[in-house]
């Protein structure tokens, strides 16, 4: 038990929790991997501060111990999930905001910093930290970087690893590494920031990051578009990209999932609606967004929109914005289970892959409503079982990696955003060859040659 | 009084758990507003972490032991979690099913609160204890008693004389508008009863200003011992009251906690042919005093010159959905004021705060400061157990506000 004495002297005896209780509590993340029979860790530890990280990792590696990171425990593909036991690594008292440096405009946080308080503190100075996965109210900076994650605002604003600049990462064995920095240029050496950004906990941790930010838009308009199908949506989507319109969201739903939360919210929409596009536009002003508005509306309705609504007032935004984030829920309580999934294709490939996923919905009787964001190719195609029942479950496990196989076809890839981790490895290789999943490995050997970091990942 | 009788604990309760929060996909959502996970921030504080304390307990996954138990104890019941989850897990009501069955395996509830079950489920010992308070009280004896048995009470004779000019003192009861109709009868809590008697004398001097309205020998609504894995008696105190009130058409009540509870009885008699509809036709004409007030049309009788501001009780908000009557009421009485996080548990929680002293007290500064930088001279609430934690947070600030049920301000 001397390990168990050493962590507690690294971190404080309080932060070290061994009940069956508090182990259970941190076997668990939001993906489909399940709750039982639990993936113990032996021993949760809580550092605060990257000296305590760094002795945490200097005995995990001295004893072999395995090390998995965890955030917030939000992600979607068990990244966080302590598949071979050992420690469970809890990022979550790190929360200092350590710098809104203005003048360079870049933010300096630890990595238990929720993703919405770092926005929110940068906001308040005027500055804009874009993205905005789904789970930004609740997950963690230090996750959203180690998963590279997304969200709506992509298409305009790009995604975490747009915005990483520099990262304080502790390695494997205890030693404490800097990479990039506040230079903009910077050309010096590999680029280990990128190297770390959705490196899923298998390289490093990350105990610091610097963030770049953008000047807060002064104005924000929604508009919500039906077509008759969705590739009409598609079509326009890529017009108003191709005319110099980028909106700051541009999110896409099918005729399943609009009809989900048209009944979960009570709402009358065209019965002719087929899918419905959900755009933002951010501006200099009111001017600035009608003119857009004006634009986006001339595209939609050349590409055969069969209504155009912009909100006039903030209920209206809202009311509108409801429509997308009542989205999740809503297509969630289709079925007792729904495999969400997060591919990505190229952009033209989208109404491609919408038909795909049509066809394999059709070959498996299962229904997959499609929603995403469209301006940027990443679609969540849901696909609707009863795990309960046996041949549902293996007729959905069979769609998923159709589906999979689909995305690899017209030129995508397994994850846009919510990262490989324990749910999609098996897919790994035909994703990225042979001499693709060699360079992973050799990489994780040189950083990481005990395999201590959060094992069992990504391959 | 016998004992509660032993009876094998009935793991049903806990597929009862399983299937309320088997929607639970772990996202996360409901970390950031949990009171608990706020000041205690470990995953088995959480709504998430309870539900997957329940779902585990459900497959096997966890020994139904004592940590488990006290796991599930450890929790304010407050609903933060099932507003923000997109879901809407009802963690509240999977974590009542799991008591009940820790209970049930335990022979019944530890001895103090089978004792406050024992009290409150009877009127006479309820009747005793408000008259012996009273006394006490009276004769200054109270500061003896543990802490917030007794607690300090800020009438509304000590508001006036505090707040208000001369001019307001004993002013005219505006008439009353058109009456809802019908006979309104009055629905005491326990803790108004026990705690609060200036404030029940308030709400009923209020409910006669609009109509005849008069208090019954109700008994306790049920919810310590629904929280508290005594499902039984709460059934039989519910079936008690629901007889009681059968002849009114309106039922009043100015605890927050005593309403939510009683708008909700219909559900647990879904399935009792002989039950439903009475269960059904009492729920329905429940109504919070702020609820009736606005309804009824009623106007404050003074508009004071300070400032308000208000905590809104769990069983309010989240329980009823009330949320704009007693800002609108506040606004009529004086300048009002919205505090942050206003809709976050005090703490209270019925019993959490006996139970839980040092975590209660973490969630009361917070919601101390959150008072206080509202610069309200008062902040008002609508529930005796929330006005309890309040009077301690008032003291605590050292003047720099008081608190006060909101029947005693209008």
């Amino acid at each position: 038990m001397t390990i168990l004495e050493d962590l507690r002297r690294a971190v404080g005896a309080e932060h070290v929790l061994d009940s069956g209780l508090d182990r259970f509590g941190y076997s668990y993340d939001s993906s489909h991997h399940p709750l039982v029979p639990a993936r113990l860790p032996d021993v949760v530890v809580r550092p605060r501060t990257t000296g305590e990280v760094a002795r945490v990792l200097a005995l995990a590696n001295a004893h072999g111990i395995p090390v998995t990171p965890r955030g917030a425990a939000s992600g979607r593909t068990g990244g966080s999930v302590p598949l071979h036991g050992g420690i469970a690594l809890t990022l979550d008292r790190m929360t200092g905001i350590l710098e809104v440096d203005e003048a360079n405009m870049m933010v300096t946080a630890e990595p238990g910093v929720r993703t919405m308080a770092l926005h929110d503190a940068c906001a308040a100075r005027g500055l804009f930290y874009p993205p905005d996965p789904a789970s930004w109210k609740f997950s963690t900076i230090g996750g959203n970087v180690a998963e590279n994650a997304g969200g709506m605002r992509a298409v305009k604003y790009g995604v975490t690893r747009n915005y990483v600049m520099g990262l304080e990462v502790v390695l494997a064995d205890g030693t404490v590494l800097e990479t990039g920095g506040k230079a903009i240029k910077n050309v010096t050496g590999y680029d280990l920031t990128s190297l770390f950004t959705g490196s899923e906990g298998t390289l490093g941790v990350i105990t610091r990051a610097t963030l770049r930010l953008i000047a807060m838009p002064k104005a924000r308009g929604v508009l919500r578009i039906l077509f008759p199908a969705m590739d009409d949506g598609c079509r326009a989507v890529q017009r108003m990209l191709l005319e110099g319109i980028v909106p700051s969201v541009a999110e896409l739903m099918d005729d399943l999932s609009l009809g989900a939360v048209a009944r979960h919210r009570n709402l009358q929409l065209p019965e002719a609606a087929g899918a419905c596009a959900i755009v933002e536009v951010d501006g200099e002003d009111g001017a600035a967004l009608a003119a857009q508005a004006r634009r986006i509306e001339a595209v939609a309705v050349a590409c055969g929109a069969l209504e155009v609504r912009v909100a006039q007032s903030q209920a209206e935004a809202d009311d509108l914005w409801a429509l997308r984030r009542g989205l999740s829920s809503a297509v969630g309580a289709l079925a007792p289970d729904c495999l969400s999934e997060d591919i990505s294709v190229p952009r033209g490939a989208f109404p491609e892959m919408v038909r795909r996923i049509r066809a394999i919905s059709a070959k498996y009787g299962l229904p997959i409503p499609v929603f995403g964001h469209a301006g940027d190719g990443n679609l969540h195609p849901a696909v609707l079982c009863d795990l309960k029942d046996p041949g549902q479950a293996e007729r959905a496990e069979q769609a998923v990696a159709e589906l999979f196989a689909a995305a690899l076809a017209v030129g995508g890839t397994l994850s846009g955003e919510h990262g490989i981790g324990l749910t999609k490895r098996p897919f790994l290789e035909r994703a990225l060859g042979a001499a693709g999943v060699r360079t992973l490995k050799a990489i994780k050997q040189s950083l990481d040659p005990k395999g201590i970091l959060n094992p069992g990942k990504i391959w | 009084m016998s004992g509660p009788r032993p009876s094998p604990p009935d793991r049903r309760l806990l597929l009862e758990a399983k299937d309320l929060v088997s929607g639970c996909d772990r996202c996360g959502a409901c970390l950031p507003v949990c009171p608990l996970f706020r000041v205690r921030d470990l995953e088995r504080a959480s709504g998430r972490g309870k539900n997957a304390i329940a779902r585990a307990l459900a497959e096997g996954g966890l020994e139904p032991g004592p940590e488990a138990r006290a796991a599930v104890d450890f929790c304010l019941l407050c609903r933060a979690c099932a507003e923000a989850c997109p879901n809407r897990i009802p963690t509240d009501e999977a974590m009542v099913r799991v008591r009940q069955f820790f209970t049930d395996a335990a022979g019944g509830p530890p001895a103090g609160l089978a004792l406050v079950g024992r009290a409150l489920r009877s009127r006479r010992w309820v009747r005793l204890g408000a008259g012996a308070l009273a006394l006490l009280r009276r004769v200054g004896l109270d500061r003896l008693l543990p802490a917030g048995t007794a607690p300090a009470q800020f009438t509304r004779a000590a508001f006036l004389r505090a707040f208000a000019g001369p001019a307001v003192l004993g002013g005219p009861v505006p008439a009353a508008p058109a009456a809802l109709g019908g006979r309104v009868a009055y629905f005491q809590g326990c803790g108004m009863r026990l705690l609060f008697p200036d404030a029940a004398r308030s709400t009923l001097a209020l409910l006669n200003g609009l109509g005849p309205a008069a208090g019954r020998d109700n008994s306790c609504c049920g919810l310590p011992h629904l929280a508290h894995g005594m499902t039984g008696t709460f059934l039989e105190l519910a079936r008690r009251n629901i007889a009681l009130y059968e002849d009114a058409d309106l039922v009043v009540t100015d605890c927050a906690s005593c309403g939510g509870t009683l708008k909700h009885l219909a559900g647990w008699f879904a399935g009792d042919p002989d039950w439903r509809d009475r269960a059904a036709a009492f729920s329905a004409k429940v109504l919070d005093l702020t609820e009736y007030l606005v309804r009824a049309g009623y106007r404050p009788r003074a508009r004071h010159d300070l400032t308000f501001t208000f905590h809104e009780p769990c069983h309010l908000c989240r329980g009823q959905g009330i949320r704009d009557q007693p800002r609108q009421l506040l606004a009529q009485a004086g300048r009002f004021v919205d505090m942050a996080e206003a809709d976050s548990c005090c703490g209270g929680a019925g019993t959490f705060h006996l139970e839980h002293p040092e975590v209660a007290g973490l969630i009361l500064e917070r919601k101390r400061r959150n008072i206080e930088h509202t610069g309200a001279q008062v902040v008002v609430t609508a529930c005796p157990g929330c006005l309890l934690q309040l009077t301690r947070a008032a003291e605590a600030s050292g003047g720099r506000f008081q608190a006060i049920h909101i029947s005693q301000v209008l």
